[in-house]
């Protein structure tokens, strides 16, 4: 097969930190393939793929394209070389409209000056109906989903004659639902002579997708593949550089008491008929873990605002360790026996502008105080070298959260709320963006936990995660329970996923009475 | 990996080039403004350390910008905005003249501290309002506070120059107070008096307070992150009130020492923008009650030096006004300062 594109030799080196992030890279992608460019978080695939695109500037190295030599020092250069890219955070102007937006730097003109909408929309549409994208040109930005913006950026490279589409973690921000569309899209694509390189540490994704994979690990190239050649475990060696275990091993704890009951739970926003949860009740006992799955928008955060203490209920009543805690503030919930990992490590999970030592004191610091009202340095301290030993955080107890990596700062939550449980720990969104290495060990404190006797829930969008982990499902709808089952080895991921939609609703209820 | 302390020298390196950039300014307008450029630089600069009466007198006018300084760092540290520091600087003034005019004749000490206490209560007690109303209603604290302030100028302003006026002199202000009452002047014949050291030992206390003890703790915890700080468990309402007493407090102090200490009556007006400087100071200072001193000094300075400019050379007060404008835009601007900071972290 022919190749489009063949880095050589990719040297860079960040001057201002002094950080060597791609060390001789070479990378060789045939025409009409999928390629996905795989590494954990930090292994230099963005630092290799802006180079490509004319943002950074190597210090040595060659890229040809179709056997060419081409020099590229912008994204304009790119793009004129056939070359396009959708950055993980979307560059769109709000304000304007899908035409508007694509058009953006090439736009068609009445004379000179004058901007020409109409040619622009129908320009525009015929990119879209082309390569069956599903987006009205005349739609302002503001108006549509992550997903519908991601189309936009595709289409805004393809309206610029991409031949080579370059993805940078296009999943991350997708649901489930919207992966797979895109995933149909970008196979249609390189059936039309596209070539696509793809970013990502999902390797469910990688395998399901891609052709050929390059694996990026503390930037050298490890390891060149098929696809078909490889299974998930060895693409997972060769990004984390050992064995990893992807799926926890599950071990049987003895159920023990209740820790969690909510009664006919019911929250409405004022001036709203329809509840945001709707009905809710269920129980979770001590050495079990339940998990609770939802599609975004169908009441999972809220439901996590709930179980934290962070929110009113209109109706019902909420028990924690046989405790009716129902619309007390999250102080109490934490006496009564909660710990808590929130999905928005960013803003409640974390004080980014605070040092390591005060986000992890945070709940513990009581313990600390002197009669005089001071809080111990020395002890605070300590405690604080602790738990970063104990969860191996790459920190010091001085230095400022926010410069952390995501998966160092889940760590620093983790240590806070791990290091003294009480019966009930809540997990949201445990994993969400963060790599395989991480991901795995928040996998394994979990089941520490577990089999350390409290009750777990774990809120998540992630179906796999909720399959691999728990003992007990729920499904939740619309705010409402659509399916609550035991986790047996025979559930079938698509079956939730169904249910996780609303195509099922049944109420197959398998209740765990005790 | 930086240390705190790392981070700390950042930070008032960060203030030191800020400050020069303003020095820098100042030299450029006198160019331009000036016709007698360099002695108005030399009396600008030099004037204020011209002898020892211009010298503590500037010294002493640091006293209430600490204060204030350290009034609205406590606000600003908790994400409050206290905007009513000029009215209670002036309603503390007024209440340590009204309470050392009312005791009977007590021994000093006692006198001075019970004027002080009363006055700092009650400052407290107006700033919290504007955090009660926000802790209950969720009401602006900008808005109230500064509305609240304004109300109290005007009410004061009735009392000084009515029921309270004093008819043996042609101030408008309140009888003299007893002089055992006045603080202790220590630096003659300048009017610098010992209040200097009560503004230390109060930098002392707000440092302590705010990086040292538990209430501190969470109080910043509540300012970074109040999402965060509620996560935890700690009790954010709290922290909209406590936040709002010290500053208040600590702003009706900057006026009790004025009276005690300088001017031994409440005179119309008196407070003049201390409680807004106060504002100035706290920027400067990034709310760090340390950096408090040396920002309340260099605002004293630049005030002393305009003064000097204008009195000795062909300074007038608009061009005085003009500079410390340009000078205040630029501190609180944060460009010099942020950009300053970027290049030392990365
Ligand atoms: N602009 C930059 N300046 C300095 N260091 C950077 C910059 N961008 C990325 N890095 C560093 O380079 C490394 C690789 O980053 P990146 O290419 O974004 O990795 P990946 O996309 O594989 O997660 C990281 O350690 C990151 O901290
Ligand atoms: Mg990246």
């Amino acid at each position: 097969m022919q190749t489009c594109l063949e880095m050589r030799n990719i040297c860079k080196t960040y001057s201002i930190n002094g950080r060597t992030v791609n060390k001789n890279v070479d990378l060789t992608v045939r025409k009409g393939e999928i390629h996905a460019l795989l590494g954990e978080n930090g292994a230099g695939k963005t630092t290799l793929m802006n180079i490509l695109y004319g943002i950074i500037h190597p210090d040595s190295g060659e890229i040809f394209i179709n056997g060419k030599k081409v020099f590229i020092d912008s994204p304009l250069t790119a793009n004129r070389s056939g070359i396009g890219m959708v950055h993980q955070h979307f560059r769109l102007i709000d304000d304007f409209t899908v035409a508007q937006n694509v058009v953006l730097g090439m736009e068609p003109r009445h004379g000179l000056f004058k901007f020409d909408n109409t040619k622009a929309e129908k320009d525009v549409l015929s990119v879209i109906n082309k390569n069956g994208f599903k987006l009205e040109p005349n739609a302002k930005i503001s108006d549509l989903s992550v997903g519908q913006m991601q189309q936009v950026e595709i289409v805004k490279m393809l309206y610029r004659k991409a031949d080579l589409l370059i993805l940078d973690e296009p999943t991350s921000v997708l649901t489930e639902h919207e992966i797979q569309n895109l995933f149909i899209r970008l196979k249609k694509l390189v059936k039309t002579g596209k070539t696509v390189i793809i970013i990502t540490h999902k390797l469910k994704e990688v395998k399901r997708l891609s052709d050929r994979l390059t694996v990026l690990r503390s930037g050298k190239v490890v390891g060149v593949r098929n696809t078909a050649d490889v299974d998930e475990s060895e693409i997972s060696r060769l990004m984390v550089g050992r064995t990893v275990a992807l799926k926890p091993i599950k071990v049987e704890t003895e159920i023990k008491e209740e820790a969690l009951k909510l009664e006919n739970v019911v929250l409405k926003k004022r001036r709203q008929e329809r509840p945001i949860l709707d009905n809710l009740s269920f129980k979770v006992f001590k050495g079990e873990i339940l998990g609770i799955a939802a599609v975004a928008g169908n009441g999972l955060s809220e439901l996590e605002n709930l179980l934290g203490g962070m929110v009113r209920i209109t109706s019902g009543r909420l028990l924690i360790n046989g405790q009716d805690v129902t619309n007390e503030g999250a102080a109490v919930f934490r006496r009564a026996g909660l710990s808590y990992v929130p999905s928005d490590r960013l803003k409640r999970g974390s004080s980014i502008e605070s040092s390591v030592r005060e986000n992890i004191i945070l709940t513990n610091h009581h313990r600390f105080v002197k009669k005089t009202g001071e809080i111990d340095s020395s002890a605070a301290d300590e405690f604080s070298s602790k738990l970063i030993d104990n969860f191996n955080i790459d920190a010091d107890p001085s230095t400022r959260t926010g410069t952390l990596s995501g998966g160092n700062i889940q760590k620093v939550i983790l240590s806070r709320e791990l290091e003294h449980i009480d019966g009930l720990v809540v997990f949201a969104e445990p994993t969400w963006g963060l790599d395989i290495a991480s991901s795995e060990y928040i996998y394994k404190k979990i089941i520490e936990v577990k089999s350390e006797g409290a009750a777990v829930v774990i809120i998540s969008s992630n179906i796999e995660e909720i399959i691999n982990l728990s003992d007990r499902i729920i499904v939740m709808h619309s705010g409402e329970i659509v399916c609550e089952t035991k986790n047996t080895e025979d559930i079938d991921a698509a079956v939730i996923g169904d249910y996780m939609l609303g195509l099922k609703n049944d109420f197959s209820k398998v209740t765990n009475e005790r | 990996m930086k240390d705190s302390r790392n981070c700390s020298t950042v930070q008032l390196s960060g203030v030191l080039v800020t400050l020069a950039a303003a020095a820098v300014v100042v030299i450029v307008s006198i160019f331009i403004l000036s016709k007698t450029p360099f002695s108005t630089i030399y009396y600008f600069f030099i004037g204020p350390f011209a002898n020892k009466y211009y010298l503590g007198n500037m010294l002493n006018s640091v006293v209430p910008l600490i204060f204030t300084g350290l009034g609205i760092s406590f606000a600003f540290k908790a994400s409050m905005f206290n905007l009513g520091g000029e009215g209670q600087v002036y309603a503390g003034g007024f209440i340590a003249a009204s309470v050392a005019l009312l005791i009977p004749s007590l021994p000093g000490v006692i006198g001075i501290f019970l004027s002080l206490l009363v006055a700092a209560v009650c400052g407290a007690l107006i700033a919290g309002l504007s955090g009660f109303f926000k802790m209950k209603w969720n009401t602006d604290e900008l808005i109230t506070s500064f509305l609240i302030s304004n109300a109290l100028i005007y009410t004061i302003d009735f009392f000084i120059t009515g029921p309270m006026d004093d008819p043996t002199n042609n101030l408008l202000a309140t009888r003299k107070i007893a002089s055992q009452y006045h603080l202790l002047r220590i630096f003659p014949p300048s009017s610098l008096n010992i209040s200097v050291i009560i503004a230390i030992l109060a930098v002392i206390f707000s440092f302590w307070i705010l990086f040292k003890t538990n209430h501190g703790y969470e109080l910043r915890l509540s300012g970074l992150n109040s999402e965060f700080a509620r996560y935890g468990g700690i009790n954010i309402g709290k922290y909209i009130f406590l936040p709002m007493l010290w500053s208040g407090a600590f702003n009706a102090l900057a006026g009790a020492v004025s009276v005690l200490g300088t001017t031994h009556c409440c005179i119309k007006g008196f407070s003049n923008g201390v409680g807004w400087n106060g504002i100035a100071v706290a920027l400067i200072a990034r709310n760090n009650p340390a950096a408090v001193v040396p920002a309340a000094l260099f605002f004293a300075f630049i005030e002393a030096g305009a003064n000097s400019a204008m009195i000795n050379a062909d300074v007038t007060i608009e061009i005085a006004s003009i500079v410390k404008a340009v000078i205040f835009f630029l501190i609180t601007s944060r460009v010099i300062y942020n950009s300053f900071r970027r290049k030392a972290l990365v």
